[in-house]
């Protein structure tokens, strides 16, 4: 599956061209964790809905680019934005955004029931169980979010190969040996390169936090 | 104790993405239970993975899809959540030493103690899970003092120490340390003196033996 929807298939260079030049939609700054938080204090269903509006489309392209079809994808988006309508009391703004929480939940929707691997959500909660004991990194919601901002600053800098393989990665949950594969590039320099980018996405956003 | 070895930030964001096969999920789960440290790595490869998700671009087409979806959606606000069963694993009060990680339970059981290990070589035991629908995933145990034959691996392989501990030229090993090796580093781990050294470890591709030991573990690779 490729990254756009429609009119054909775009190059991988295509792809990163559309992304990193793309005109933001208007709702880009939204601070998206207050409404969650109205959810979360209210359940504000208009709140809800705003949420559901934004990411719903943008969780089912995520699904269809890991390998659902696309009608396993609308299933999976659905229950993955439910899911978040119906544990979001134990939403916190400060330790996660709500697109991070999103992306955690449809990719291990998608690895459970698609891919059907057995000990994948297990391993999940034992890590949820594990980060509830000790404490994570804290801040405040506005530090999440100014976070948040550097983060997609950052990823819309990095070079073309890297930027690519990152997105092999997340949208297309390629190896590193298929990455290879498919780019005639040297295993040492597909996993150097991917290395070299988390580390700067790593340090930009820690580094101003 | 803080493991001393980690895995690799590329295996980090493979793993954040859901790129890494099920066996090497699996052994980098293992180290993650035990490791706050690259635990925070793989929350932060998934706020990359959330900000991603974000910045695409849908394109305005369906609708009437759409509405129906929405409509849908609005509906079910009412439901009354069903928890999936098993959610929540009981864990044990007080550290159990004989308790496997529970990344391990659905391969290879709950305890060390009911192992089946089966011979391999002398001094060496293995057990093979067959349950992974991609790359190999198996433990062994081997005694100590115990050089084990120069190799290399064809694509990648994943070693986390449980107990006992071995060396080889990237350092020594013991227990909670993972071993993330690329297809270029040609090995030989000596086992430590002490506890047999166990292991959990995944491969995506064969492992390249020179010498006997190949026909002994070739068998258990699946070669
Ligand atoms: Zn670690």
């Amino acid at each position: 599956m490729k990254l756009q929807p429609t009119g054909g298939t775009p190059s991988p260079f295509e792809a990163i061209r559309i992304v990193s030049t793309s005109k933001l939609p208007a709702n880009d700054g939204h601070d998206w964790s207050a409404e969650m938080v109205a959810v979360a204090q209210r359940r504000d269903r208009a709140s809800f809905m705003r949420i559901y509006d934004h990411f719903m489309p943008r969780v089912c392209l995520y699904l269809k680019g890991m390998g659902s079809t696309a009608a396993i994808a609308e299933e999976l988006a659905q229950e993955a934005l439910l899911r978040l309508w119906q544990r979001a009391a134990s939403y916190d703004p400060a330790l996660s955004r709500v697109s991070t929480w999103l992306f955690r939940i449809a990719r291990n929707l998608h690895i459970d029931r698609v891919r059907k691997e057995t000990g994948w959500m297990l391993v999940q909660h034992a890590l949820e169980a594990e980060e509830a004991d000790h404490d994570g990194r804290t801040g405040s919601s506005a530090e999440a979010y100014a976070e948040h901002t550097r983060l997609k600053a950052c990823i819309d800098r990095l070079p073309a190969t890297q930027a690519r393989l990152v997105r092999m990665s997340y949208f297309e949950a390629k190896s590193h040996h298929e990455i290879a594969e498919e780019l005639g590039m040297p295993l040492g320099t597909v996993k150097s390169s991917l290395r070299r980018a988390f580390l700067k996405l790593q340090a930009d956003v820690r580094g101003a936090a | 104790m803080k493991p001393a070895h980690h895995l690799d930030p590329a295996t980090v964001v493979a793993f954040a993405a859901g790129a890494l096969s099920e066996a090497m999920a699996v052994v980098a789960a293992t180290h993650l239970a035990g490791c706050s440290h690259c635990h925070e790595q793989v929350r932060d490869a998934e706020r990359i993975g959330g900000v991603l998700v974000e910045q695409q671009q849908p394109d305005g087409a369906g609708a009437a899809r759409r509405e129906k979806l929405r409509a849908a959606m609005l509906e079910r606000l009412d439901e009354t959540p069903v928890e999936a069963p098993g959610l929540a694993p009981a864990l044990p009060a007080a550290p159990d030493p004989d308790r496997l990680p529970a990344p391990l339970h659905p391969y290879f059981g709950t305890s060390f103690g009911a192992l089946k290990w089966r011979w391999m070589a002398p001094g060496v035991h293995c057990i093979r899970s067959a349950g992974t629908g991609g790359g190999q995933l198996f433990m062994l145990r081997i005694t100590p003092g115990r050089s084990m034959p120069l190799h290399s691996h064809g694509r990648g392989e994943l070693t986390q120490v449980l107990r006992g501990a071995y060396d080889d030229v990237l350092g020594h090993f013991g227990p909670g340390d993972v071993a993330d090796l690329d297809s270029e580093v040609m090995h030989q781990p000596v086992t430590a003196a002490g506890v047999p050294c166990i292991c959990v470890a995944a491969l995506d591709a064969p492992l390249r033996f020179p010498g006997w030991l190949a026909r002994r573990l070739q068998p258990l690779v699946g070669l």
